[in-house]
C-alpha cells in the first residue's frame, strides 16, 4: 500500500480559516541572548576566582580546576586517575566516613577527579559544604586502605570492562587515535594498577594541585562580597609546597615519590594509511564500530568554529546529521549514529561511530567513511549549513539557561588563551561560517584515507568483510586493552608432540595402514552459493593430484585441475594458470591425507589447547618452508581433526579461511567429515553426498591442457 | 506534623491551566529567565496499554510520530526543530508517552503547530514503519541484548509479574512489531493520540495571557477521540520468591532483588522511595558504606522505586567485586534491608535524606524542560499540576515509622524476586 495517511478525522473538520497548516508558522522576532557576566579576581597566592552571580534559584556551585599538562604514566598507568578517586576519601579532619556523611547532610553533591573538586547544594548549606571542599582541596591524607579499596574497584573496573562493547571501544579507540607513547593513549591494565603505591598519588597531588594554577570557579546565588570573603578565608592563606626543580640526565623532572615524569614531545598524527583494527566478541548481535584519528585543533584555532559546524552537518547533536540520516533513517542500520569533533590545547581528535547489527558490519563501516570523503570532496549544501548554524546558535542560548555555562566559558577563555570577547561574539561569528570555511575545515580535520577504523563485534562473521576497507589489506586483531590479541592457549601434557597427536589422529580414523591404503578419493558435495544450489567435486590422489568442479544443475561453474606439474583454473571467463606458491600449496594438499606429510612440509608446532565448539583441542600449526603457515585443531577426547585455518591472500587482502570438519562416517574402513562449515572468503556449509575410495582410476579430471 | 520549609514554599512552581472543549488540558508556566520556552505532550499511554500481542507499540509510536503528517513530509519534523534552533525529543514508559521540544521564545508557535500536526493527522507510511522497525530492533539490540546486564528489567518483570501488563517490557518485542498490520497502528492511533489523552505543557519566555488564543488556533480544531479504556488487570500480591539464575556476558557476578510496592502518588510510595534513599543515595548510604565501603563485597550497589500509575516495583542491583560470590553478596544485602525492619532509623539519617531532597527539588525545577516534565507528570498522574509542588512536601513528612512500616510491609524476603547474575562460562 503506498503512503498510509492517518487522515481520517480531517474531513469531518469545520473549516478553520484562520490557520494555515501547510506551512510552519513564522517565527516571532528573535529575542536577544544576553552571554551572563562575570567577576573575577586574583588571590594573593595567585588563584584565580571567577564569580558568575545568578540569584534565580538558590543553588551555588564551586569548582577548584587546575591547570595541568599531561604526562605519561608508562607502566604505572591509572595512578593519576587513582589519585583523583581517592582524592576525596580522607583529610587531616575527617575520614572518609565522616566526609561523606557531612556531604550528605548538607544536601549536597562533591565529586572529585584527576584535575580537580566540584560541589554544589542549597544556598543556606553553602559555607558548609565550602569547607568540605577545602579541606579536600588543601589537606587531602590519601589513607593507605581507601587507597588499596580504590585499586581493587578500579581492578574489579577493569574486569566488567571486557565485556562492555561500547567502553572496550572507548579505551582501544584512545589507544588507536593517540597511541600508547601520548597521555591520552594510555590505558590502566591489571599489571599496571598492579604497579602504582599510594605514594605515587600524594606526590602527583602535591606537584600539580597548586594555587597558582588553580582555577576557583563559584556560580549561584552569591553576592561579589559573599564571594570574595568565602574565598579569601578558605583559601586566601593556601600556600604551595615549594617545588624542587631537579632534572635527571634525559632532562626529565625528577618529582619526589614519583621519579622521573615523562612529558610527551611529539604530538599525535594520523596514520600513514588507512588500517582497520578488531576485538573480537564471538556471537555479539552488534558491532560498535568507530572511525577514529588525531586532530591538529586547539580551542584557539581560527577554524575552530567552522570546524564545528562542518561536524554538526556531519554527526554531531543534530537528527538531521548526515551519518544519522544515512545509517538510521534510509538504512535502519543502527540506533544512532554520531561524530565528534574534539578540540584540545594538545591534541585534538575525531571520532565517528555506531552500534550496528552484525550482518551490516562492513557496509556501515563503508558509509561511515564514504561520509567522510563526502564532506571532503564535496562540502555542505545550503540548506543543511543553515540547519546546522541555527542549531548551534539556539544550543549556545539554550546552554546560557545553566549559569555555570557563564562560568565555564570564563574559565575556557583562560585555559585556552582565547580572545576576551570569545563568547560574546561567538553568534556573530557563527553566522559568518560560509559554505567555503567548512569545506577548508572538512579538508583540513578530516582524514579518512589516515583513519583507523575499529569494530568490537564477531571477527568470525565480520573480520574478513572488512579487509577491503584497510589500506594494508589485513584485519588488524587487538585485546581489550589495544594491545596485538594473543590467543590464551591452555598447556599441553607432558609426552604429547606433533606426532602423537596426528598417530592419534589415524588411529582415531581407522588405523595408520588403512590411511596410508587410501591413493585417491572423490568426494561429492552439496551446497549453496548466493541461494543457489550447487554440487561440488573434489578429485584427490597421491602424491600431488588434484582437481575440483563446481556446478549448478548442469552448468559448470568453476574447475581446478592440478596435474602434479602444472594446474590451471577455468572460469566463465577462461583458463588461468596456476603457479608458483599456489601451485605448490595445491601440490603439497592434493593427498587425499597430506598429514601423513606434514613432518616433511616444514616445521610441527603445537604451541597449546583450546575450545573448538565447545570440545577441547590441541592446537597445531605447520609452518611450510615455502613460508606459509597454517593451523589445525585436533579433539584431546577424540582425536579427530576438527578445524583448518589459515590466512589465504585474496585479491581484496589477507583472510582468515577456516573450515570446521564434522559427521565424521566411515567409507572402506575410514572416517571422512561428511559436513564442512567453511567462513571466508565466502561463507558455505558443504554436505558431503558420496566418498568414492580408491575408485577407476580418473586421470582425465586432472589433465591440464 | 512538620514545618514546611522555606525552601519548598519559595520552590512553587506557578503556572495557569485551561481546557480546551475537545478535551485537551494546558499547561502554562511563565519564566522569562532565558528567551527559551519548552513545549510538550504527555499521552496517557504506555506499554501496559498495550494488547498482549503487541507488545512495543507505545514506545515504537514514539518513533512513529516522528515521521511527520499531512502538511509535514517524511523527516521534516526534526528538520523543522532543529533550523530553528530548537531540540527535540521523547520518551515512552510503561503508563505514558512524553514528546517534547525546547525552542527559541520566538519559535513558540512553531511547537504548537508542530504538537497539533503530530495529535491531528501523523503520517506514516510503509517505508516509515519499515525503517523505525529495524531502528527499534537495534535499539533493543544496543541497549538490552549488547550490554552487559542489559536485560535486567526484562528478566524482572517477566517474574514479577503475572496478570499486569507491566510483565513485559516498554521496548516490546520484535515478534509482536512484525506481526502487527497497518490497521493495528492505524487503531492505536486513533484511540490514544487524542486531546482528550492529553496534557500539553507550554514552560518559559512566553506570556500567559497570550496562549489560550494561540493554543486554540492550533489545537481547537481537533476532534475529541472516544473515552479511553484503562487496562483493569489487578496483579495479585507475590506471595512468595521467585529465585533464578541468569546467564549473560558478563565477569562479575551480580544480584538483582525486585519488590513489589505502591503506585506512584500514594503516600507509601513516598516511604518507599525515601527507603530506596536511605539504601543508595550518596556515599554515606547505607548500601554504599557497608557493601562497598566496609565490606568490599560490591563494586556497584543502587537501589530504584519506579513510579508506576499501578503498582510497581523495587530494584535493588548490586555488582560483587572480583571473587565475591553472589550468594555472598546478596546476604549483605538482605542484612541492610532486614536492619530497616528491625530498627528505626535514627532522626539525623532521615534529616541527611531530607536534606539530599530538598536540593534535588530545587535543581529539578531549576530549568524550563524539567519544569514542564514535572507539571505534565502531575497532572497526569498526581491529580493536578498543583501537586509538582506538593512533592517535597509529601517527602518531608515522611517519619522513621513510616520507613519501618514499609520496610515490613513490602520488602518482605517472602515476596520478591531475586536473580543471580552469573558470567556466562559458568554455565553448568
Amino acid at each position: 500500500m503506498a503512503g498510509l495517511l492517518l487522515a481520517a478525522f480531517t474531513h469531518c473538520l469545520p473549516m478553520n480559516a484562520q490557520v494555515d497548516r501547510s506551512k510552519p508558522p513564522r517565527p516571532a522576532p528573535a529575542p536577544a541572548v544576553n552571554v551572563g557576566q562575570h567577576t573575577t579576581f586574583l588571590l594573593d597566592n595567585g588563584m584565580r576566582v571567577i564569580l558568575v552571580e545568578d540569584h534565580q534559584q538558590p543553588l551555588v556551585s564551586v569548582q577548584v580546576r587546575f591547570d595541568i599538562e599531561p604526562v605519561l604514566q608508562g607502566d604505572r598507568t591509572g595512578y593519576i586517575d587513582l589519585m583523583g578517586e581517592v582524592l576525596a576519601t580522607g583529610t587531616a579532619a575527617m575520614d572518609k566516613e565522616t566526609l561523606d556523611r557531612t556531604v550528605d547532610q548538607l544536601g549536597g553533591d562533591l565529586s572529585t577527579s584527576s584535575d580537580g573538586v566540584y560541589a554544589s547544594c542549597l544556598k543556606k548549606n553553602f559555607n558548609a559544604l565550602f569547607d568540605v571542599v577545602q579541606a579536600v582541596v588543601t589537606t587531602p591524607t590519601f589513607p593507605e586502605a581507601e587507597f588499596e579499596k580504590a585499586r581493587k574497584r578500579m581492578l574489579s573496573g577493569l574486569q566488567s570492562r571486557k565485556d562492555d562493547p561500547d567502553g572496550i571501544a572507548d579505551v582501544v579507540g584512545r589507544v588507536l587515535t593517540f597511541s600508547k607513547g601520548y597521555p591520552y593513549g594510555e590505558i590502566p591494565t591489571e599489571n599496571s594498577v598492579g604497579k602504582v603505591e599510594r605514594k605515587h598519588l600524594e606526590a602527583y597531588y602535591k606537584r600539580f594541585f597548586r594555587p597558582e594554577k588553580a582555577y576557583l570557579v563559584l556560580v549561584g546565588d552569591l553576592t561579589e562580597q559573599e564571594a570574595r570573603l568565602a574565598a579569601e578565608k578558605r583559601f586566601g592563606l593556601w600556600r604551595p609546597v615549594p617545588l624542587s626543580a631537579t632534572l635527571d640526565a634525559n632532562g626529565h623532572e625528577v618529582i619526589d615519590g614519583l621519579g622521573p615524569v615523562v612529558r610527551p614531545t611529539k604530538t599525535p598524527k594520523p596514520s600513514r594509511v588507512r588500517r582497520v583494527a578488531m576485538v573480537d566478541r564471538p556471537g555479539a548481535p552488534q558491532s560498535v564500530v568507530r572511525v577514529v584519528f588525531p586532530v591538529d585543533l586547539k580551542p584557539n584555532d581560527p577554524m575552530a568554529l567552522a570546524g564545528q559546524v562542518m561536524n554538526t552537518v556531519l554527526g554531531g547533536g543534530v537528527f538531521n546529521a548526515r551519518l544519522m540520516q544515512n545509517l538510521r533513517e534510509d538504512k535502519g542500520y543502527t540506533y544512532g549514529a554520531y561524530s565528534s569533533l574534539d578540540a584540545d590545547r594538545y591534541c585534538g581528535h575525531f571520532s565517528a561511530g555506531a552500534s550496528v547489527r552484525t550482518e551490516v558490519t562492513d557496509s556501515a563501516a563503508n558509509e561511515m567513511v564514504f561520509e567522510l570523503e563526502h564532506m571532503r570532496l564535496n562540502g555542505v549544501k545550503p540548506d543543511e549549513l543553515a540547519l546546522a548554524k541555527s542549531f548551534m546558535a539556539g544550543s549556545f542560548a539554550r546552554s546560557l539557561e545553566d549559569p555555570r555555562t557563564v562560568a565555564r566559558f570564563a574559565l575556557n577563555t583562560y585555559l585556552y588563551d582565547l580572545p576576551k570577547d570569545h563568547y560574546a561574539t561567538y553568534l556573530k561569528r557563527l553566522d559568518t561560517v560560509s559554505a567555503a570555511s567548512v569545506m577548508a575545515a572538512a579538508e583540513r580535520f578530516l582524514h579518512p584515507d589516515h583513519a583507523a577504523i575499529l569494530v568490537v563485534g564477531d571477527m568470525e562473521r565480520v573480520g574478513n568483510k572488512l579487509v577491503p576497507l584497510s589500506f594494508e589489506r589485513g584485519v588488524l586483531q587487538l585485546d581489550e586493552n589495544g594491545d596485538p590479541y594473543r590467543e590464551e592457549l591452555g598447556p599441553v601434557p607432558a609426552g604429547v608432540t606433533p606426532q602423537t597427536v596426528l598417530e592419534a589422529y589415524f588411529k582415531a580414523i581407522g588405523g595408520r595402514e588403512a590411511v596410508e591404503g587410501v591413493r585417491s578419493v572423490k568426494r561429492s558435495m552439496s551446497s549453496t552459493m548466493m541461494g543457489m544450489p550447487v554440487t561440488v567435486t573434489e578429485w584427490n590422489a597421491e602424491p600431488d593430484r588434484y582437481a575440483l568442479e563446481v556446478r549448478s544443475g548442469t552448468m559448470l561453474l568453476q574447475q581446478v585441475r592440478c596435474d602434479g606439474t602444472r594446474a590451471k583454473r577455468y572460469g566463465p571467463e577462461g583458463a588461468e594458470e596456476i603457479i608458483e606458491m599456489e601451485l605448490e600449496e595445491m601440490e603439497m594438499n592434493a593427498p587425499p591425507f597430506p598429514e601423513l606429510h606434514y613432518a616433511k612440509m616444514g616445521r610441527l608446532v603445537l604451541p597449546g589447547t583450546v575450545q573448538i565448539n565447545g570440545e577441547q583441542a590441541y592446537k597445531l600449526m605447520v609452518m611450510t618452508d615455502m613460508g606459509s603457515t597454517f593451523s589445525e585443531y585436533y579433539s584431546v577426547a577424540s582425536g579427530l581433526k576438527l578445524r583448518r585455518e589459515e590466512m589465504k591472500a585474496t585479491p581484496e587482502g589477507t583472510m582468515k579461511v577456516s573450515s570446521d570438519w564434522k559427521d565424521y562416517r566411515a567409507v572402506k574402513g575410514v572416517l571422512f567429515p561428511h559436513l564442512i562449515v567453511q567462513k571466508g572468503p565466502v561463507d558455505m556449509s558443504l554436505s558431503v553426498t558420496e566418498v568414492l575410495v580408491n575408485g577407476a582410476s580418473d586421470a582425465k579430471y586432472f589433465a591440464v591442457d | 506534623m512538620l514545618a514546611i520549609p522555606l525552601a519548598a514554599q519559595k520552590g512553587a512552581i506557578a503556572f495557569t491551566e485551561f481546557d480546551l472543549d475537545n478535551g485537551l488540558h494546558v499547561i502554562v508556566h511563565e519564566d522569562h529567565g532565558t528567551p527559551i520556552v519548552a513545549v510538550s505532550v504527555m499521552y496517557h499511554v504506555g506499554s501496559k496499554d498495550e494488547r498482549p500481542d503487541r507488545r512495543g507499540f507505545a514506545h515504537f509510536f514514539e518513533h512513529l510520530l516522528f515521521e511527520g503528517s499531512a502538511n509535514i513530509g517524511r523527516g521534516e519534523f526534526s528538520k523543522h526543530v532543529e533550523k530553528a534552533g530548537g531540540v527535540l525529543n521523547a520518551n515512552t514508559n510503561g503508563d505514558r508517552t512524553y514528546y517534547y521540544e525546547v525552542l527559541p521564545s520566538n519559535q513558540l508557535e512553531l511547537g504548537l503547530w508542530l504538537e497539533s500536526e503530530r495529535m491531528l493527522h501523523a503520517r506514516v507510511d510503509q517505508k516509515g514503519i519499515d525503517t523505525q522497525r529495524e531502528v527499534v530492533k537495534e535499539e533493543r539490540r544496543q541497549r538490552y541484548e549488547n550490554q552487559p546486564y542489559g536485560s535486567i528489567l526484562i528478566e524482572v518483570l517477566k517474574r514479577a509479574y503475572t496478570v499486569h501488563p507491566y510483565q513485559w517490557p516498554t521496548i516490546g518485542f520484535m515478534e509482536d512489531l512484525n506481526a502487527a498490520s497497518e490497521q493495528d497502528y492505524i487503531d492505536f492511533y486513533k484511540t490514544y493520540y487524542v486531546p482528550n489523552n492529553a496534557v500539553l505543557v507550554i514552560a518559559g519566555d512566553v506570556k500567559a495571557q497570550d496562549m489560550r488564543k494561540l493554543v486554540e488556533k492550533y489545537f481547537a480544531a481537533i476532534p475529541r477521540g472516544k473515552e479511553i479504556v484503562r487496562p483493569a488487570a489487578v496483579e495479585p500480591p507475590l506471595q512468595r520468591e521467585v529465585r533464578d539464575v541468569v546467564h549473560d556476558q558478563i565477569q562479575l557476578p551480580a544480584v538483582v532483588q525486585a519488590y513489589r510496592i505502591p503506585a506512584y502518588g500514594t503516600a507509601d510510595f513516598y516511604a518507599v522511595d525515601m527507603l530506596n534513599r536511605l539504601l543508595s543515595n550518596g556515599n554515606s548510604s547505607r548500601l554504599n558504606v557497608e557493601l562497598k565501603d566496609r565490606a568490599q563485597k560490591a563494586l556497584y550497589v543502587g537501589a530504584f522505586s519506579f513510579p508506576f500509575e499501578h503498582p510497581g516495583l523495587a530494584i535493588a542491583f548490586a555488582i560483587a567485586n572480583m571473587g565475591v560470590p553472589a550468594e555472598e553478596l546478596e546476604k549483605a544485602m538482605d542484612a541492610e534491608i532486614a536492619k530497616v525492619r528491625e530498627e528505626l532509623v535514627p532522626q539525623p539519617e532521615l534529616e541527611k535524606l531530607k536534606a539530599q531532597l530538598e536540593t534535588e527539588f530545587v535543581r529539578d525545577n531549576s530549568r524550563v524542560a524539567g519544569v514542564a516534565s514535572n507539571l505534565a507528570t502531575a497532572h497526569t498522574f498526581l491529580g493536578g499540576a498543583q501537586m509538582a509542588s506538593r512533592e517535597l512536601e509529601r517527602y518531608l513528612s515522611v517519619t522513621p515509622e513510616d520507613l519501618q512500616r514499609v520496610a515490613k510491609e513490602y520488602f518482605s524476603p517472602d515476596a520478591r524476586v531475586v536473580l543471580h547474575y552469573l558470567p556466562k562460562n559458568q554455565k553448568p
